[in-house]
């Protein structure tokens, strides 16, 4: 059994943030713990209109449980939200009429046909909203008349998505919205949410693929241990995805010598594992520091040399070392 | 709503069909059991159902009926439907992963509850209402007849028993998570209130009182609920019904 502790505001009246742009969303002190455990730190944001920002971070990190309290599912300890100029106040269900949210973890009614259900989770958003939603349904190929429980996870994830993009809202909150999709209708996902982006709307996103967010997010932000670890424009995130390069070896090379003769090429460690070297360089170019490591014949011969895209893990290494991960 | 209230179609036709089919069955076993009821007092095994078929002996057709449809056979059945349908009602989401998709849509907790919480409680009392309503019927089929209107609200108090007894199920259904456990507790404590209520000398700790052919029979004599035995289950509705919102409002998907 979980419950919310007391926290939020009980009132019902619903004040405006002020001059605040339609879709903006801006967070002020979210603070949310579970018993003992902190699951958002104090947290601020602003997140401006038309752009899809993704939220970044191992398990547990604060994701889903800030998404949340964006849109009044779990009450805030303290802090102040507001979504398209509306404060959250009281469940939240002001803030719900304007945005949708697909949950990260869900289920779906097995015994209910997939139409029924898709018309079920898009309730009170009106027939247009009921259309597109179908519509959307139509364009991924998914079979509304069969019962939800002859779906895959893929597929009830495809439901999901039809019935967030459905509705004309100004916010769109999506967790872990390609999770269990294959590369292909993964693609398709994305590329119906830059579409969605470009007609103005927000999109929060969460994800644990760094290429997926990558590719179409504006902004990232990186979250651990429900803490703000950093806010950047996906354009930086990517100039420090190439200073980065991850070496393997056999394992059990002993990695001291590799390590000291790149320090002086001017790339440092900033991660270590079995036979593994994560190394952030200081300048763009990764060639001297390539080119003096592989021109030594006594140091260890790599078995794999890895540049330009690293994992989310390298990226957290790189941002706070490997405590971070 | 009526999303909502569809769910309850299939189980409610089922106990309706069910409650309806014990009752003609005992109504047209008054005949029977008239002839019998001496034997019948010699054969019952303890002081309590002795007591019963006493009540019953003097209380002639009116006390068979309320006896048999209110105190056996609604008690039985409605408990059981009581629990079936709050058991589930939060618990079952949470069991099922559906929570967070329930309460992500743009309505207010409050509503979602309620709009769950009057559609249960329609589907429990309606069968006693209709059922009662049928009772006349089958009665001219062994020749004898008894009042509709008091046996109405017979079918009143009734209702309110087990309307009751799923708040109470409804409130625990919003903190707990496994309705299996619930539903198992309930009925634990449910028999355990019915086995109280036959020991003569515990009987009058038993819920059971508040439903028993004597309080029937108080309302058929004198044409009107009994305050005593029906305000509190309107109160303890009310509570449940409050604790029910409250703890739903805090609840975590």
């Amino acid at each position: 059994m979980t419950t919310n502790t007391a926290g939020g505001s009980g009132a019902t009246a619903h004040a405006m943030a002020p001059a605040m742009a339609p879709g903006s969303i801006r967070v002020r002190g979210l603070s949310r713990s579970f018993g003992a455990t902190l699951a958002l730190a104090p947290i601020d944001l602003d997140i401006e209109p038309g752009a899809i920002t993704g939220l970044l971070g191992p398990n547990g990190s604060g994701k889903s449980t800030l998404m949340r309290c964006l849109i009044g599912l779990v009450r805030r300890d303290a802090g102040e939200v507001w979504v398209d100029g509306l404060a959250l106040e009281g469940d939240g269900c002001s803030i719900r009429e304007r945005c949708t949210f697909a949950p990260g973890e869900f289920s779906l009614y097995g015994h209910m046909r997939a139409e029924a259900q898709l018309d079920w989770l898009v309730a009170g958003r009106g027939t247009e909203a009921r259309e597109r939603a179908r519509q959307l349904a139509g364009e991924l190929e998914l079979p509304l008349r069969q019962r939800l429980r002859s779906y895959s996870h893929g597929m009830k994830r495809q439901l999901l998505f039809c019935a967030a993009l459905g509705p004309r809202v100004p916010v769109r909150v999506l967790d872990e919205i390609s999770e269990g999709l294959d590369p292909a209708k993964r693609g398709v996902v994305l590329e119906l949410l830059r579409q969605e982006v470009r007609s103005g709307t927000t999109i929060l996103l969460s994800s644990h693929h760094l290429g997926e967010v990558q590719r179409v997010c504006d902004r990232m932000i990186f979250m651990s241990g429900g803490k703000k670890l950093s806010d950047e424009s996906a354009d930086q995130v990517r100039a420090r995805a190439r200073r980065l390069i991850r070496l393997r070896f056999e394992a059990g090379t002993d990695l001291a010598r590799v390590e000291a003769l790149a320090a002086e090429r001017g790339a440092s460690a900033r991660g270590r594992g079995e036979g593994e070297l994560l190394l952030h360089l200081e300048a763009e170019d990764p060639r001297p520091a390539l080119a003096a490591l592989f021109g030594d014949a006594s140091l260890p011969r790599p078995l794999r040399v890895e540049y330009g895209e690293p994992s989310l893990e390298d990226l957290y290494r790189d941002l706070y070392g490997e405590e971070a991960c | 709503m009526e999303r909502t209230l569809r769910a309850y179609v299939l189980p409610t036709i089922a106990y309706v069909v069910l409650l309806e089919t014990m009752l003609v069955a005992a109504l047209l076993y008054w005949p029977n059991f008239e002839e019998n009821v001496g034997a019948l007092k010699a054969m019952a095994p303890i002081d309590m159902l002795k007591d019963m078929v006493d009540t019953l002996a003097q209380g002639g057709i009116e006390a068979y009926v309320v006896g048999q449809h209110f105190f056996k056979g609604c008690n039985t059945l409605g408990t059981a439907a009581a629990v079936l349908f709050a058991a589930g009602a939060v618990a079952g989401e949470v069991h099922r992963g559906t929570l967070e998709v329930w309460l992500a849509r743009p309505f207010t907790r409050r509503r979602l509850l309620l709009e769950r919480w009057i559609a249960g409680a329609l589907a429990l009392s309606l069968p006693i209402f209709l059922t009662t309503w049928t009772t006349p019927f089958w009665l001219g089929f062994v020749d004898t007849e008894v009042a509709l209107a008091p046996l109405m609200l017979c079918a009143v108090q009734q209702a309110m028993f087990l309307v009751a007894l799923y708040s109470l199920t409804f409130f625990l259904s919003t903190v707990f998570d496994n309705p299996m456990g619930i539903a198992l507790t309930v009925l634990f404590l449910t028999t355990l209130e019915f086995a109280i209520y036959l020991v003569k000398v515990v009987t009058h700790w038993s819920v059971y009182r508040l439903t028993d052919i004597e309080v029937y029979m108080k309302i058929m004599k004198r044409g009107e609920l009994e305050p005593a035995k029906f305000w509190p289950l309107v109160a303890a509705t009310g509570v449940f019904l409050v604790a029910s919102l409250v703890s739903f409002s805090r609840r975590v998907p």
